[in-house]
C-alpha cells in the first residue's frame, strides 16, 4: 500500500459565497426534530455547521482531494467546536470566509496511519459583523501500513 | 432547585433515529452520501446493516437539550469530540452536567460538560458548553 505524501494546504483558503438560511428550511430542520422554530426569525443554532459546511469554497470531497485523500475511503469527523458572537438569523446573507489551519499524520492502533485536517470558517454579516466561527477537525484514515 | 455545579440538567431523549429524518436533512446539508440513505452501501462498505446518522443532527440532539434546559439562554459555545457513529434506530439520550456557574453584572454563564450517548453501546460524542442567560431568567429558572 502506497500512502501519498502530505501535501503543502496550511492556509489554503476556503472563502466562500454567502449563505442565506431560508425561513422555510428552518421550519422544515425544527420540525424533523420535534422542535419549533423560533417565531422572531432565529434559526436553529445547528446553522453554524450547515451554514460553514455548505457555503465553504470547497465541498467535503474537494477539501478531502486537497489533502490526497479520496472522499470515497471515508473521512469521519473528529471534532468541532464553535463560538457563536451572536444568534443566527434566517433571511440574513452570512459571507462565508475560512482557512485550512493544519494537516498532521498520527499512528492510531485502531485506524493506523491517519491524517488529521484542521480547518477553520467563520459566518460574516455584510458589514463586517462576526456571527459565529467554527473550528473542524477530520480524520482521513489511510489505513494500517501492512494493507490491512 | 437553583442550578449549581454538580447539577445534572434534565436530559433529553430521541426513541429511535429515523431514517426519515436522514431523508430530510440529505439536501439541506447538500450531502447525498449514500451511507445517510442506502443501507446497501453501507454493507458494501463494511460499516454494518444500518444507516449512519448524520453528524449534525446529533449535534442538533445536544443543542435541543441545552435550549430546553436552560430556555432564554444563547449559546455562546459548543466543543464537540464525535465518538462514534449513530445508527438508524438508536436510542439517545443527551445529557449534561453543570461545571461553573458565573454572575457578571446582569448576566450569567452556565458551562457544562455533556454527552450523547447510544442505549446498547455507549458515548457518542461528547463536550462542552456555555450558555449566557440574563440574570432575571436564570433566578426565575431556579
Amino acid at each position: 500500500m502506497t500512502i501519498p505524501e502530505l501535501p503543502d494546504v496550511v492556509g489554503h483558503s476556503l472563502d466562500g459565497a454567502n449563505y442565506v438560511i431560508s425561513a422555510e428550511q428552518n421550519r422544515t430542520l425544527c420540525h424533523s426534530l420535534g422542535v419549533e422554530p423560533d417565531a422572531g426569525g432565529k434559526a436553529h443554532p445547528v446553522y453554524f455547521y450547515i451554514a460553514t459546511q455548505v457555503g465553504m469554497g470547497e465541498t467535503v470531497a474537494g477539501l478531502c482531494a486537497l489533502c490526497n485523500f479520496d472522499v470515497e475511503d471515508g473521512p469521519m469527523m473528529g471534532t468541532c467546536d464553535v463560538t457563536y458572537f451572536r444568534p443566527l438569523m434566517t433571511g440574513e446573507p452570512y459571507r462565508v470566509r475560512g482557512r485550512i489551519l493544519g494537516l498532521t499524520r498520527k499512528r492510531s492502533r485502531k485506524l493506523g496511519i491517519m491524517d488529521l485536517v484542521e480547518y477553520q470558517l467563520h459566518l460574516d454579516l455584510p458589514d463586517g459583523t462576526r456571527a459565529c466561527s467554527v473550528t473542524n477537525s477530520w480524520i482521513l484514515p489511510r489505513g494500517h501500513e501492512d494493507g490491512n | 432547585m437553583a442550578i449549581e455545579p454538580g447539577m445534572s440538567l434534565p436530559p433529553l431523549k430521541v426513541d429511535f433515529v429515523s431514517p426519515e429524518t436522514m431523508k430530510a436533512w440529505a439536501p439541506i446539508l447538500e450531502d447525498p452520501n449514500p451511507i445517510h440513505l442506502d443501507r446497501e452501501v453501507v454493507r458494501a462498505k463494511g460499516l454494518g446493516d444500518r444507516l449512519i446518522n448524520q453528524g449534525p443532527i446529533n449535534l442538533s440532539y445536544i443543542i435541543n437539550m441545552l435550549q430546553a434546559a436552560l430556555p432564554g439562554g444563547f449559546i455562546e459555545s459548543i466543543s464537540n469530540r464525535f465518538v462514534d457513529n449513530v445508527y438508524e434506530g438508536d436510542a439517545l439520550e443527551a445529557g449534561a452536567t453543570v461545571t461553573t456557574v458565573a454572575r457578571s453584572g446582569d448576566t450569567v454563564r452556565v458551562a457544562c460538560d455533556f454527552t450523547l450517548k447510544a442505549e446498547e453501546r455507549d458515548i457518542v460524542i461528547t463536550g462542552t458548553a456555555v450558555v449566557e442567560l440574563p440574570a432575571a431568567v436564570f433566578d426565575a429558572l431556579g
